[in-house]
């Protein structure tokens, strides 16, 4: 095996082994005041429920876990520190993420979608039924 | 031999793996959503480059390993090879690439670097990036195989989000390290929008949501030796992918040659397969937590 390849397979495995998994809650991730404001625009519609609940299960519970309790140290969303976050918040976050703390930017969802994974975060809440995904 | 290369390479596009990928149509236009943090992905591809009446069709399959290294850092592997009608099949090289996103929020336009290295030669016909001037096709595959292509590209990527679009702009730079080529220089712009922007509640192949549909254009525009338009080959190229579960989705994209120098028509597949959580697979394996 030549040298060249012995290091590509070298950088390789570098790059498969580095860890990112500290995450801690990061007190300058705050949504500006306009964004918090926003509503959400399907409040209220249960329909848009299920699909919050598939897109949750496809794209978040790898970090937050099936019942929102956050795997690692994801945030655990049936906190009450999390479900006081308003609806705008919550979408904000969820769109530009906080990559230095591993929170990927999930803006390449449809804002609907994204509106309709806040819908399901509030079913997350301990005092709730998780509603699950059809 | 040949055929053998062939039908491996379908085998692996079509591969059933119950391996999510909300993926980007596109097949050359990169934009600013990297892959994500632990993810990693593999993606079988093929460019099918239909000849002018004089020239030989064209079958360069590829394979993409992609990994989220962090949020803001993604690492791609890409191992090529091509086979030209009435000639031979050959392995072409590989590719490792890196793109980074030095912004931490989403903005207006997002900007990602683009670093690659390319230990490639030039019987490469999967036609990645278009820089420079267009290839010659008429150069037998055992000649081309012996001319290395050692090639550092680094790319400006520009992308937004508006109203459920993405709009990119990727500004390319490439410098053969193993002949005196100058740089060259390319570009590429696309744009795409799911077809449905809600998803719905039971899961479905077919729905609107798990279409995306847009299109992209690329072409070279020269070198510092000759810049310009002459003898640079160009296309327009409609996108679409279909994510046909969780994990896989799949492209397809005719790329429609717009210069003499460019194929009349370049046919481009692929299908990925997203393996979620692969370094605390890994981690568990050595120990880790």
């Amino acid at each position: 095996m030549s040298l060249r390849w012995t290091l590509a397979i070298a950088a390789l495995a570098a790059t498969l082994l580095a860890q990112n998994v500290n995450y801690t809650q990061d007190p300058s991730w705050r949504a500006p005041d306009v964004a918090a404001a926003r509503k959400n625009p399907l409040e209220g519609k249960q329909n848009a429920l299920g699909g919050g609940g598939k897109l949750f299960q496809r794209h978040c519970v790898e970090c937050h876990g099936a019942d929102g309790v956050g795997l690692k140290k994801a945030a655990n969303f049936t906190m009450a520190a999390v479900q006081a976050q308003p609806d705008g918040t919550l979408f904000w976050k969820i769109t530009n993420g906080n990559p230095d703390h591993g929170m990927p930017s999930f803006s390449q969802l449809p804002e609907g979608q994204r509106w309709q994974l806040v819908l399901f975060l509030r079913t997350l809440k301990r005092e709730s039924p998780v509603v699950e995904a059809k | 031999m040949r055929c053998r290369f062939i039908v491996f390479s379908l085998l692996l596009l079509a591969l059933p793996l119950r391996l999510a990928a909300q993926e980007a149509p596109y097949f050359v236009t990169y934009d600013h959503h990297l892959e994500e943090p632990g993810n990693l992905e593999f993606s079988p591809a093929l460019t099918l480059g239909v000849p002018h009446s004089d020239q030989r069709f064209t079958f360069a399959p590829y394979a993409e390993l992609e990994y989220g290294i962090t949020a803001r850092w993604t690492a791609e592997l890409y191992l090529e090879g091509q086979s030209t009608a009435g000639d031979s099949a050959i392995f072409t090289g590989f590719r490792l690439e890196n793109r980074f996103r030095p912004l931490k929020r989403e903005h207006r336009i997002n900007p990602i670097l683009y670093v690659e290295y390319e230990g490639i030669n030039e019987g490469t016909r999967i036609q990645k990036e278009v820089v420079g001037h267009a290839p010659g096709f008429d150069v037998r595959n055992a000649e081309l195989r012996r001319t290395p292509a050692r090639e550092i590209e680094t790319k400006l990527i520009l992308s937004s989000t508006v109203k459920d679009w993405n709009i990119s702009e990727n500004f390319i730079f490439e410098k053969n390290l193993s002949a005196s080529e100058g740089v060259e220089f390319g570009f590429s712009f696309g744009f795409y929008r799911p077809l449905a922007t809600l998803a719905s509640a039971g899961k479905c192949r077919f729905c609107r949501e798990n279409f995306t549909a847009g299109a992209e254009f690329y072409g070279g525009l020269g070198s510092t030796q000759s810049f310009g338009l002459q003898d640079t080959a160009h296309y327009a190229a409609p996108v679409l992918s279909w994510q046909f579960s969780d994990n896989v989705t799949m492209r397809f994209s005719p790329a429609i040659g717009l210069t003499h120098e460019s194929n009349p028509v370049l046919l481009r597949f692929s299908t990925s397969y997203e393996v979620r959580g692969v370094r605390d697979k890994l981690a568990r394996l050595w120990g880790g937590r």
